[in-house]
């Protein structure tokens, strides 16, 4: 096989008396550092784009987990740092992006949907069905009582306009083309999302 | 901007501290530094090292290419309008394949090898050092011409460490003689954008406009230009990426392993360590190129010192 310098190559102790280095005589110090690495296993971490969360700015960050994403373990994140490629920030974090990693960790962080009754005092733990099956119970409801269908002049407008929606900064443009597809076709008008805040 | 009005120009008016900047795509390389900085650093990590015999000559190697790259004087820089028309054409303008040698490089080789002091090499160094001093002009250029291209006999393996190292010399000369306006960035990436070349490792910047930018370093010409970073420079995925470094070490090198295309390519972390050089740092951790292939994974290119058939 010609010796390249453009293709994938594999380095295992072995081969190394063929390479360069055993070629010259210095075959010993490929099988010392061959048995030298021996004892060590390598570890993995992932490194993830995505967008901060906070504002409007949408900085990109990287996300470093450790953990074998394809051996069914739970993977941990232990680092988020600015993602220098992103033209927004290169790089850098405001101190509320710099803390991300707290609020990855933080015991008060919202897992589950969360319910105050009105009147209520405090909120309890619901299901995801509940939540939505609520949601959307009320959504209808107030839809079905305040839609327009016809303004004054008998112009067919079909609004909802007693209800809003505000979604996240971390917005794709086709996150945001799915936001406006899904809330328009209800009549909703008064919509926007933290993005462009 | 009222409508018709005339567009802004987009220039920063602020502070020139302030704003956001974009990193240089190209570095070119200053042949005054770029291989004593490699010997230096060798010799610092050969303390100590496994392969400490294999790196002090690798450290020599550097020292002597350091002499040729400061004492022989520079091959004529390429003309505006060559360089200007590679551009156009998005290719390397000292393509390494194509471009044609002035024969000052072998000059440059026959002064490598006086500089080498080889009394207390091994035999076989020592041996191909005087298969090199003996051939003629025309059997040296064929076989740099075979490196270049990638079509040198397996058992070359030992003799064209010399040639590679007088051919870094000569395009890293070369390179640092362009002018870095009229170098562009190619579309294949992960090759220089001056001679077309592999890279030897990438670095992550701690310093500089855009601290964490990663820039790779070309294995012949010496040149660094950017690459993103979190991509598979061989394939471009992103999915199956990982950061793969040995258990229990101080973080400084890390393979990019790529599940898609099963290549790595190595990165060095300036933040863990300032000294760190992309040439000296690759060979020394050969150990990591060890293990990260028992995993399956095939190196993107190989440093040219250290070939493998």
């Amino acid at each position: 096989m010609p010796l390249t310098r453009r293709e994938f190559i594999k380095f295992t102790g072995l081969a190394l008396a063929a390479s360069s280095l055993g070629m010259l005589g210095f075959g010993e110090s490929g099988e010392a550092q061959a048995a030298a690495v021996r004892p060590f296993k390598l570890t993995r971490a992932t490194e993830t784009r995505n967008t901060c969360t906070y504002c409007s700015v949408a900085c990109g960050i990287l996300i470093y987990s450790m953990g074998d994403r394809a051996k069914n373990a739970r993977s941990n994140i232990i680092h988020i740092e600015g993602d220098p490629d992103h033209p927004v920030n290169r790089g850098t974090l405001c101190p509320k992006g710099s803390a991300l990693l707290d609020v990855v960790h933080a015991p008060t962080r919202l897992r589950v949907p969360r319910y105050r009754p009105p009147g209520g005092t405090e909120f309890k733990d619901v299901s995801w069905d509940y939540a939505l099956d609520r949601i959307a119970r009320l959504m209808k409801d107030d839809r079905d009582k305040n839609f327009i269908a016809k303004n004054a002049a008998g112009t067919t407008v079909n609004r909802w306009t007693t209800v809003g929606m505000l979604a996240a900064s971390a917005s794709s443009s086709e996150t945001s083309y799915l936001t406006w597809k899904a809330v328009r076709s209800l009549g909703m008008v008064v919509f926007d999302n933290q993005a462009r805040v | 901007m009222k409508q018709a009005a005339a567009p802004p120009d987009a220039q920063w008016s602020g502070p020139v501290h302030a704003g956001v900047k974009a990193p240089d795509p190209i570095l070119l390389p200053d042949p005054a530094l770029r291989f004593a900085a490699t010997a230096q650093r060798l010799d610092k990590l050969a303390a100590g090292h496994p392969m400490d015999a294999w790196l002090r000559f690798m450290a020599r190697l550097a020292r002597a290419q350091h002499v040729v790259a400061t004492t022989l004087g520079p091959a004529t820089a390429l003309s505006p309008a060559v360089v200007a028309q590679a551009a156009e054409a998005r290719l390397p303008p000292l393509a390494a394949d194509g471009h044609r040698r002035e024969a000052i490089w072998q000059q440059g080789l026959a002064l490598l090898l006086e500089y080498i002091d080889g009394s207390d090499l091994p035999l076989a160094a020592r041996e191909a050092m005087e298969q090199l001093r003996r051939s003629e002009a025309a059997t040296l250029d064929q076989l740099a011409d075979d490196f270049l291209r990638g079509e040198l006999a397996a058992t070359d393996a030992g003799v064209v460490v010399y040639v590679a190292a007088a051919l870094q010399v000569y395009f890293t000369c070369s390179a640092a003689r362009l002018r870095i306006e009229g170098l562009r960035l190619l579309e294949q990436r992960a090759l220089c954008p001056c001679c077309g070349s592999p890279s030897v490792s990438g670095l992550i910047t701690a310093t500089g406009v855009i601290p964490g930018t990663r820039y790779l370093y070309c294995s012949l010409c010496s040149t660094a230009w950017n690459h993103v970073r979190a991509m598979c420079i061989t394939c471009g995925g992103t999915r199956q990426l990982f950061l793969q470094g040995i258990e229990g070490d101080p973080g400084v090198i890390k393979a990019e392993t790529c599940g898609d295309c099963h290549t790595y390519v190595k990165l060095l972390y300036q933040q863990h360590d300032m000294q760190v050089d992309p040439y000296a740092d690759d060979l020394a951790s050969l150990g990591l190129d060890i293990l990260v292939a028992e995993d399956g994974y095939g190196r993107h290119a190989p440093n040219p010192l250290l070939l493998m058939g």
